[in-house]
């Protein structure tokens, strides 16, 4: 499993096409697919919107995220960091933030490559370049 | 030795600090920080206590004035968390404070009676909103408390979805 994190707008997707070689329509996207792909697809953008997504509808997203990285283990996860801010007001918006605080742990100790992008920049904090 | 140790909500700071006290065979503190009212606070409360549990921590709270914390000379601390301290000495009744110098000079003064001090803190700055000016304030404030603990730890780690990122100094575990 492969893991690409950063804030917003960073250029995850860009690097992602780069480093995998491919084109981010093959990519699924966690803001609109369904639920169910998410265990076959080989890239997941927008993880953290899928997260969101699952709470709405009752889903518990840790033990989403737990089967994800047992039945996906080539997965290549891009989501954004989203913790690094003041504790949200609303309670629903605390809740989403803990819990894609716990997923993006899962997901991270689940792969042999974490990359952080920052202003388009890759920095492995898990794994290297070349490791596959 | 001091470490601070930084990051986002639910990102492993909590289990990271735990560790770098594992093979510590002195006596180890816990510094709780955080105000007991409140929902939320419970949960997290219990969460933090059921991790504890069995690792033989001395639980004492401590919303304000660090630099007394209860602690005995010679022993391992844990402070959690450095933003529950920052909002307990800033807002007091109707009044808004500016705690950094204040804390930054306890956590100095706390450092030179246990043989290893581990604080967490967190990051607050990175959401692009826009607050208030209270709010402004409170990130302002905290964001100093860590850039000025920083100076003076030996070692500054950020967590970052559990990973461990070294900033100063070395990962210990």
């Amino acid at each position: 499993m492969k893991m690409i994190i950063g804030g917003a707008y960073q250029g995850k997707i860009r690097f992602a096409c780069n480093w995998l070689d491919m084109d981010r329509a093959d990519m699924i996207n966690g803001s609109t697919c369904d639920f169910e792909e998410a265990f076959s697809a080989e890239v997941i953008k927008s993880y953290h919107r899928l997260i969101a997504r699952l709470l709405a509808v009752g889903v518990d997203p840790v033990e989403f995220t737990k089967k994800l990285c047992e039945q996906n283990k080539n997965a290549v996860i891009i989501m954004d960091e989203t913790g690094c801010g003041i504790v949200p007001i609303e309670k629903s918006d605390r809740i989403r933030r803990e819990v894609t605080g716990r997923c993006g742990c899962i997901i991270a100790g689940a792969s042999d490559t974490v990359v952080r992008v920052i202003c388009g920049i890759p920095t492995y904090l898990k794994g290297a370049p070349n490791e596959d | 030795m001091i470490t601070l140790v930084t990051g986002g909500t639910k990102c492993g700071k909590s289990s990271y600090a735990e560790k770098v006290l594992e093979g510590f065979e002195g006596e180890k503190y816990y510094v709780a920080t955080m105000n007991p009212t409140g929902d939320d606070a419970k949960e997290i409360i219990a969460r933090h206590l059921e991790m504890r549990r069995d690792k033989d921590f001395v639980t004492v709270e401590c919303l304000r004035d660090i630099g007394n914390a209860d602690v005995p000379e010679g022993c391992a601390v844990l402070i959690e968390c450095m933003g529950n301290l920052c909002a307990n000495e800033m807002f007091i009744g109707p009044n808004v404070h500016k705690p950094a110098e204040k804390i930054v000079e306890g956590i100095r003064r706390l450092s030179e009676r246990t043989a290893e001090l581990v604080i967490v803190t967190n990051e607050v700055g990175c959401d692009g909103i826009s607050y208030s000016a209270d709010t402004k304030a409170y990130i302002s404030q905290l964001s100093e408390i860590n850039c000025k603990i920083a100076e003076f730890a030996d070692n500054v780690v950020e967590c970052v979805y559990g990973i461990p990122v070294v900033r100063k100094g070395s990962s210990v575990c």
